[in-house]
């Protein structure tokens, strides 16, 4: 029992993980139906710059969290700019088949790119607080994984605020919900679907930060865009909320499929999951598109 | 104040609008009517700069606001209320109104334009917090009149504001919208297939036929010309 305890906490404690890499993506999707699937990309780019910047400067990862969002919301504006402007004036089916293609080519770009420069190796950084763990009736919790939980609900939490509380996150759902009833209120679309795609990869640079702190290399890219697919399919289209849920519930269907099979069949569960909410449940667990 | 000169507007190859002339003066209230398909929500489209014209020029106060993106031309004090209303569905009436107040001139006197459209439409108030989809139909357009309102209109343009509406509730909304152009200055063109009731309030009337102007007047003699009678009140 207790074994299981401790199998289900890390499952929810790589679940807010999870609920961190889907987020960018579910907003992108949400706001301009852009399936940005080179954002496991991102957030591996994020985890190597992370890397470094401890490796040389001996930066604290978390503390980095403040320079790499800057960093890559102004790369996501660049990006923007050049690769994505060009598809806002196509209809939503167009929208998603084309922006589908170009992320394509940047996540295999990108993936390829960080094997030329810093090769296949597995890295991590290590900390003073690597590996510690706190004892809770028994069951173990790494500092790392407790950090990366209250990591995702703060931000979940602002983002939230931010999109229900402000002039701008306001016009941001009004631009998901409607892009042309928003033009029609003075909001400048275009703008607005900018800067919600360079946020989107202002965020990738939260989970970058943390998968720093676990083993990775360039492959992790696939599977985290694979997570985060999930997690969306699971939370629902707009659903910003529903994305830390999804999350969490993935980390413990995982965990559960861990215990009951084994360590070999984890990313099979997540799978059948996707497969299954497809077939049954196809607007998530709590979204809002029927 | 405002005019529409010589517009021509194409869907693709598809011609929709032929020399297309029309003038509101500041303070009146015009109705632009035709039957179905006529091209009465292209013109409004076009005003609104989400059609672009390929011929001709649109302006407000002699600034040209054809060749302006049409966010900006909220900013001029052009307002849209669309057809089908539009609202964000998934919102509350209340964010609804504040997204309306989203441009800068508007935010400013946010507060009180919300009183006064709470004070025009007093069910609204009662809704606040509900999501717009949750309202009736006549709750929708009356939520819709109040998030044009709430952008600080000059030039209120009202789409088809009948369609779906039981004739009581389309009856107060037209007294409403007279209401507001009267009492506050707000210039109105509305569009509508139902051609007795917008020409009875209107001060000037336009009748649009295939894409062409084909009739202009005030809105009382339009009524009684015998081309009106025949061909839209069945009277012929």
């Amino acid at each position: 029992m207790l074994h299981f305890a401790q199998i289900l906490s890390y499952g929810f404690l790589n679940g807010a993980l999870y609920g961190l890499v889907a987020l960018g993506l579910s907003l992108v999707f949400g706001v301009m139906n852009y399936l940005m699937v080179a954002h496991g990309a991102l957030i591996m780019l994020a985890a190597y710059v992370t890397f470094w910047s401890f490796f040389y400067f001996h930066l604290d990862p978390f503390v980095f969290i403040l320079l790499v969002m800057p960093a890559f919301f102004a790369l996501g504006w660049i990006l923007f700019k050049i690769l994505y402007q060009s598809l806002m004036k196509y209809p939503e089916g167009e929208k998603i088949k084309n922006s589908l293609l170009i992320s394509f080519g940047l996540l295999l770009i990108f993936s390829n790119l960080a094997i030329l420069f810093w090769t296949a190796d597995e890295r991590a950084v290590t900390t003073r607080y690597s590996g510690k763990v706190i004892e809770i009736l028994g069951v173990r919790l790494p500092y790392i994984g407790l950090g990366g939980l209250a990591l995702a609900i703060i931000v979940i939490i602002a983002l939230h605020l931010f999109l229900t509380r402000t002039y701008f996150g306001k016009a941001i759902r009004a631009v998901s919900l409607d892009h042309e009833a928003a033009t029609l209120m003075g909001i400048n679309v275009n703008k607005v679907c900018l800067v919600a795609f360079s946020l989107g990869f202002a965020l990738a640079g939260i989970p970058g930060v943390l998968t720093s702190l676990h083993a990775f290399n360039p492959a992790i890219s696939f599977d985290l865009t694979n997570k985060a697919l999930i997690v969306l399919v699971l939370a629902g289209v707009g659903s910003i909320k529903g994305v830390l849920i999804g999350g969490l519930f993935l980390g413990a269907i995982e965990a559960a499929g861990v215990y009951l099979v084994g360590t070999p069949y984890r990313e099979v569960f997540g799978l059948i999951l996707f497969v299954l909410i497809l077939m049954f449940r196809p607007q998530g667990l709590a979204g809002r598109k029927g | 104040m405002f005019r529409v000169e010589h517009v021509d507007v194409c869907y693709g190859d598809i011609q929709a609008l032929w020399d297309v002339s029309i003038s509101v003066e500041n303070g009146e209230l015009a109705a632009l009517v035709g039957s179905n398909g006529a091209g009465k929500t292209t013109v409004l489209k076009a005003i609104a700069g989400l059609l672009k014209p390929r011929k001709g020029t649109i302006t407000v106060d002699n600034l040209q606001t054809h060749v302006m993106d049409a966010y900006k031309i909220v900013e001029m004090g052009v307002v849209l209320i669309p057809e089908g209303r539009r609202l964000f569905r998934e919102m509350t009436v209340l964010e609804n109104l504040e997204i309306g107040s989203f441009i800068g001139r508007a935010r400013k006197g946010k507060n009180e334009k919300l009183k006064w459209v709470f004070s025009v439409f007093p069910i609204l108030e009662k809704r606040i917090h509900q999501t717009a989809g949750t309202l009736s139909g006549g709750e929708q357009q009356m939520l819709a009149i109040g998030r044009g309102l709430m952008s600080d209109p000059k030039l209120l343009l009202v789409d088809e504001l009948s369609l779906g509406l039981a004739p009581l509730i389309v009856k107060n909304i037209y007294g409403t919208l007279r209401e507001i152009n009267r009492s506050n200055k707000v210039t109105i063109l509305v569009v509508e297939q139902n051609v007795r009731l917008a020409l009875k309030i209107a001060d000037r009337g336009y009748i649009i036929e295939n894409g062409r102007i084909t009739g202009e007047g005030k809105g009382g003699d339009l009524l009684s010309s015998e081309k009106v009678k025949a061909a839209y009140l069945s009277m012929g």
